[in-house]
């Protein structure tokens, strides 16, 4: 019988037929697919790590890279939208891993780990992101070297610019330099980060400070500007007593210590608030030897710092008060010798949402403390920006675009988002790269979406569709549960500022990237070949000698009836059955 | 409950992939005309998978007459010989002693018949065929009704499911003859049961009734959607729910007596679930569900006894 | 080498001889020492095939189609009720073109179980696409099995052989066997073209739309029509290598006939006899055997009947609501000759009533007396 011929058969005579009905050729001449009223096709949706990271990375694409040990493509495809995966991989909040599905079926993937993982491997490797020489004429200007300014100037380095970073501060990297305890994130880390910036042929200029010896002049010879000048300023206490010697607001309390001044604090430390800054000044104090409180107008579950900060606070022994609130700071010769504190109920939810602290009259007490470490949020100083760039609550006015109100100049990170986390603050620098770079070649503007969400610079053409837990296939998938911690032992911790979570190892970061469920893209399970019953689905290209690319499989419309099985047991919801009719145009 | 044996089947690869590997081999070529969704065409794609090239299948009038495609043309790459709607066990005997003869032991010869053909009219060529111990596969697709002729209940009809013959008013009155049973009565050397949702399952099954010596009977669960009134999608879920709520458990019995279950329902559900995405069974009321999950129980309890004991 | 033995072991002989691969069989009185005798020659070694104790005929017949279609030569052998089940089967036989050869003792058709010999059991396969021989000795049976065997895997139709129910089947008479050798010079081993063949695989037998149903039937009929005259080659060779042949049709004292006595099975016997010794009379009476039914012989019998005046068909058989088998066929055969002489159809015998020289003599002088036939079927021997 001739193989895979489709060919129709017609006996002229009953001589050309064989003596009984015996076939002589196959039904291959029988294209099935005509009998479709829907088809499968390999459309990606979106996983919801990648809908809810600020920096815009490609979280699946990257975790499934690792899952197959090639951590030198997971890093390319890392490190193409974040220039600070050594960062994020260790300061970020990770909302990617708060909605990440697989935390319904034994734990969200580490992800964070992954990622500092691949920079950290990257470094061992000696992998440098490819030298960029500049291709454009227009000269960027870039003013703070925080992670807002760094992200835009390594995306528009990236795409040809020459760009130059004015920081005012005697080192880069702003609050990740100044605001961040190297106990979190170390400090050759940042340093080799933005070595790897510069080595694209960034320029970042030190103790250049917009409004003194940095002028608007200076910046009018640049073709854009991106302004990332941060939230430096510190929130008043606004209570009796602030003034006194012992209260050291706490981003300036780690800015002196991350400069490498030796501070002197007291002995029974009060910190105020429940942000990141607040943990990071506690934590600190307690490596300085001191007894550590932080007092907190609200309950635990609405701190706003990452649980885990939190919760490493509590075993390096920092003392919490819930539902409390300074009142006065009680002052003796000149100096801190107490804090008077309310207690608070939480009352109805305010505008944040978060229910609003109220003062329970009567119930005051007393911290015996010698110092004060408010850390109750963060600022922008407007001080050097002209009155033609608009601000709005507390934050400079930006399109979507990051376009300011005076054209050419951009802004950017906390100054302009105020959503306060290095990873948002990265999403907009790239944002503001896209756009810097559009308008500069003439080109069309893309859509951008809201401030909130992120974008690529190097986009998949996948659906916006998010895949819900519930979407997935759950025959397919059963709980392994997430890895756990390998923290230092808190008494070492607490005797230097040596980093306190040494990530994860080699096995359990591939173990991770394998137990991705992969929402909404494809990873080659192959379930939809196998079960095909019409044998229209076959692997696309040659596998055994090159790592394929997408799409993995192809179907063969010819024969494929629309049964939509495929669709169904894809365990990750990669194929979709759309109309036929829309199909034959 | 702990499991009563080590052939334990082992639920898909998780997180990653290939969830299944089965043999790459394709013997089932496209252009067949079955049904979008058929669990006989998937089926039938499995058995040669496992059986490989060096095979012959007798067909009896089934849908499978069908399937394979019109005279001139042929939608397997084995040969192919379709006969007479109670005659498999027979042509196959008559097949395997032509193949004996002529010194080609190497090759298997499979009967491939629906319910009709196997629990009703072909009952007597098989009990015939297997009685004597010919050295054959017989497997019997089960899509629990005489489908190829428009949906009319057979003895493999499910208690309480609609037919054209068992309208609603009046569905099946009878219980589902247990064919196994009567199989293992013959004491031959292989007798199991597979489905399309547990790929893997089913070949191993195939390939080691290939090994054997002697008469084989296979009984797929094969969902038809137009006959259940189910989607065409839902194929590998209803047969995954099939094991599942144990209704359709998948086993081994070694000559007539050693019991292997050989995937352990997990999760369990109950058969409410299997039962609701079939429009043939949307007439049921609430207390017929649940005599059906009792006698579901029932006959599960009693598998799982005997695989325990081996009797 | 001779042996005195029975109609039933001359079938066994015979399919022994010709080397017949897969024997499927089910034990029906009075066939069943046909297949005893194969199965202890099997058992013995003596013969090299594979005996299937089937639970059916219908299964029989199937399993020797699943053999026949894998490419080895398959045997059966049946009677009556048996060859009935088997009909569908025979049907896809002939359909799927497969050369199996099979003895059918003629046996009467129950309700009322009859063991005895009536011809309406393998007449009412006529339309199935067997080739069909009536024997009226064992010599004959045997060697027509041989025979058989050469002409169905020439033209790739099934054949029957077939002989009377205890009167040959369980009669003793001496058999010449021939020699192994013979043939096997007379007979090569099957190698049909198509086959089920894992190197070559074809799928046998599927839907047939009208669009290609006619042709096939077509060719079906074109092997019947070659059938003759291979089967006449076939006859001629046998007589040149074993010394014996029989012919389709037999013409005997037809010389000057007015009468010719159209017989078929045993009752050709006794019709000799009857014919020799009214000849004697002066009586210008002939025999004419049928010894090949399916093809009809047509031209061999309008040749037998030349200037015949009337013709009287025995007919061992009955067609309900038509007439005697033969009888109708040869009417069939001759209406749109030139050669359509009176004739008178008389059934006879059936269920194994006896056939005696004086039923004959009824028979002649019916049709001497009467210039015609009155009815359509002229009854002998029943009480009316």
């Amino acid at each position: 019988m001739p193989k895979h011929e489709a060919k129709v058969i017609v006996f002229r005579s009953a001589a050309e037929m064989p003596p009984m009905p015996a076939s002589v050729a196959t039904t291959l001449y029988n294209k099935t697919g005509s009998w479709r009223y829907i088809r499968p096709v390999y459309r990606e949706r979106t996983p919801p790590c990648n809908e809810a990271c600020p920096a815009g990375e490609d979280i699946v694409a990257y975790l499934g890279l690792v899952a197959d040990g090639r951590f030198r493509e997971a890093w390319e495809v890392l490190r193409r939208e974040n220039p600070l995966p050594g960062v994020c991989g260790r300061v970020c909040p990770h909302p990617c891993e708060t909605q990440c599905n697989r935390e319904r079926l034994g734990g969200a993937i580490a992800i964070h780990h992954v990622e500092r993982f691949l920079s950290d491997w990257a470094a061992e490797q000696g992998l440098t992101p490819p030298p960029q020489r500049p291709t454009r004429r227009e000269r960027i200007a870039v003013v703070g070297s925080g992670p807002a300014g760094l992200s835009c100037a390594y995306h528009l380095a990236g795409k040809g610019y020459p760009v130059t970073i004015f920081e005012a501060d005697p080192l880069p990297g702003g609050m990740l330099r100044t605001g961040i305890p190297a106990y979190r994130l170390p400090r050759h880390v940042l340093d080799r980060e933005i070595a790897a910036i510069e080595a694209l042929g960034v320029e970042i200029r030190t103790g250049m400070r917009l409004g003194g010896n940095l002028s608007w002049d200076d910046l009018s010879s640049y073709a854009a500007v991106f302004l990332a000048l941060g939230q430096p300023l510190s929130r008043k206490l606004d209570i009796p007593g602030e003034e006194a010697q012992g209260v050291l607001h706490g981003l300036s309390f780690l800015r002196r210590l991350n400069l490498g001044e030796r501070v002197e604090i007291g002995r029974r430390v009060a910190v105020i608030g429940g942000g990141n800054t607040a943990m990071d000044a506690a934590r600190v104090a307690r490596r300085l030897g001191a007894e550590v409180t932080v007092v907190y107008r609200r309950s635990r579950a609405e701190m706003p710092a990452i649980a885990e900060e939190v919760q490493e606070a509590e075993e390096e022994g920092v003392h919490f008060h819930f539902l409390a609130a300074p009142v006065e700071v009680l002052v003796q010769d000149g100096r801190v010798s107490g804090l008077r504190c309310l207690r608070m109920r939480l009352g109805e939810p305010d505008a944040s949402g978060r229910r609003r602290p109220e003062p329970i009259p009567g119930s005051d007490f007393t911290l015996e403390v010698d110092t004060v470490i408010p850390a109750l949020g963060q600022e922008a100083d407007f001080s050097a920006l002209p009155e033609d760039i608009r601000r709005e609550r507390g934050a400079v006015a930006i399109e979507l675009t990051g376009a300011t109100t005076r054209p050419g100049i951009y802004a950017g990170g906390d100054l302009a988002t105020g959503f306060g986390t290095v990873t948002a603050a990265i999403g907009s620098g790239k944002r503001a790269a896209i756009a810097i770079d559009r308008t500069l070649r003439g080109e069309a503007l893309p859509e951008f979406p809201a401030l909130s969400h992120n974008m690529r610079v190097a986009p998949r053409p996948v659906s916006p569709e998010v895949v819900a837990f519930e979407e997935l296939n759950l025959a397919y998938l059963r709980p392994i549960p997430r890895p756990a911690e390998r923290l230092r032992p808190v008494p070492e911790r607490l005797g230097d500022f040596g980093e306190v979570n040494p990530g994860l190892d080699t096995e359990t970061v591939v173990a991770e990237g394998q137990r991705c469920f992969s929402c909404g893209t494809c990873n080659r399970c192959d379930n939809c070949l196998i079960f095909c019953p019409d044998v229209s689905i076959r692997r696309r290209g040659d596998w055994t000698n090159a790592y394929p690319t997408y799409p993995y499989f192809e179907v063969d419309y010819d024969y494929c009836k629309g049964c939509g099985i495929c669709a169904s047991e894809c365990p990750r919801r990669a194929i979709t059955m759309e109309e036929e009719l829309l199909w034959r145009k | 409950m702990s499991k009563t044996n080590e052939q334990v089947e082992r639920l898909p690869r998780l997180g990653h992939r290939p969830n299944y590997v089965l043999p790459e081999e394709e013997l089932l070529l496209q252009g067949h005309v079955a049904c979008p969704g058929c669990g006989a065409s998937l089926s039938m794609r499995y058995a040669l998978k496992a059986l490989g090239k060096q095979t012959i299948v007798v067909i009896p009038a089934c849908c499978w007459s069908i399937i394979a495609g019109p005279f001139p043309y042929s939608s397997l790459e084995v040969p192919i010989y379709h006969t007479a709607f109670e005659t498999t066990g027979a042509l196959a005997s008559g097949v395997r002693a032509a193949l004996k003869v002529l010194g080609r032991e190497d090759i298997t010869v499979m009967g491939w018949a629906g319910d009709g053909g196997t629990f009703d009219i072909g009952l007597q060529a098989l009990s015939g065929a297997v009685e004597r111990n010919e050295d054959f596969i017989y497997v019997c697709y089960d899509n629990e009704a005489y489908m190829n002729t428009g949906i009319q209940r057979s003895s493999a009809t499910p208690w309480l499911a609609w037919t054209t013959t068992t309208p609603t008013a009046h569905p099946k009155d009878e219980p589902k003859k247990d064919i196994v049973a009567i199989m293992a009565a013959h004491r031959i050397p292989y007798v199991a049961t597979a489905t399309v949702g547990f790929p893997e399952d089913m070949v191993r099954k195939f390939q080691k009734a290939r090994s054997i010596r002697g008469a084989k009977f296979l009984h797929l669960l094969s969902p038809c959607p137009p006959g259940w009134r189910a989607e065409a999608a839902d194929t590998i879920r209803l047969t995954r729910l099939a094991v599942q709520s144990k209704v359709f458990p998948l086993y081994e019995v070694e000559n007539g007596e050693k019991y292997t279950i050989t995937v352990w329902p997990e999760p369990e559900v109950p058969v409410r679930e299997y039962l609701m995405l079939q429009g043939r069974f949307r007439h049921l009321t609430e207390e017929q569900v649940e005599m059906i999950q009792q006698e579901v129980d029932r006959n599960w309890a009693r598998l799982v006894e005997r695989a325990r004991s081996g009797l | 080498m001779e042996k005195v033995i029975t109609g039933n072991y001359a079938v066994s002989y015979g399919a022994k001889l010709a080397r017949a691969q897969v024997i499927a069989a089910y034990p029906i009185t009075p066939q069943t020492s046909i297949i005893e005798k194969l199965a202890s020659f099997c058992a013995d070694g003596e013969l090299d095939a594979v005996f299937i104790k089937v639970e059916s005929e219908h299964s029989a017949m199937a399993a020797c189609i699943g053999a026949s279609a894998a490419g080895a030569r398959a045997f059966t052998a049946t009677s009556g009720q048996g060859l009935l089940l088997m009909h569908e089967m025979l049907h896809w036989a002939a359909g799927g073109r497969h050369p199996i050869v099979m003895g059918a003792v003629n046996r009467g058709i129950a309700p009322g179980w009859s063991v005895w010999t009536e011809q309406s059991d393998t007449l009412a396969q006529r339309d199935t696409g067997w080739i069909q021989y009536y024997c009226e000795s064992n010599q004959e049976v045997l060697d027509t099995v041989i025979q058989a065997f050469k002409v169905a895997e020439t033209v790739y139709l099934p054949a029957m052989v077939v002989l009377d129910a205890f009167v040959l089947s369980h009669t003793s008479e001496a058999v010449d066997i021939p020699d192994q050798e013979l043939v096997d010079r007379y007979l090569p081993p099957f190698r049909p073209k198509w086959k089920l063949d894992v190197d070559d695989p074809h799928a046998f037998g599927a839907l047939v739309t009208p669009g290609e149903w006619f042709e096939l039937r077509y060719k079906i009929q074109q092997a019947m029509n070659e059938a003759l005259e291979v089967a006449r080659q076939a006859d001629a060779e046998y007589g040149r290598i074993f010394g014996r042949q029989w012919g389709l049709v037999e013409s005997y004292r037809m010389e000057g006939a007015e009468v010719a006595l159209v017989t078929s099975s045993t009752i050709t016997s006794t019709a000799r006899q009857v014919v020799d010794e009214v000849r004697e009379e002066g009586l210008p009476v002939g025999l004419v055997k049928v010894r090949l039914f399916r093809p009809f012989p047509v031209p061999d019998l309008v040749q037998a009947l030349q200037g015949v005046k009337k013709v009287a068909v025995l007919d061992r058989n009955l067609t309900f609501g038509q007439c005697g088998v033969f009888g109708e066929e040869l009417q069939a055969a001759l209406y749109n000759t030139p050669l359509r002489p009176p004739l008178f159809d008389f059934v006879l015998g059936l269920g194994g009533r006896d056939v005696t020289p004086e039923t004959i003599r009824q028979v002649i002088r019916h049709t001497l007396e009467h210039d015609a036939p009155e009815e359509p079927i002229i009854w002998v021997g029943v009480k009316r």
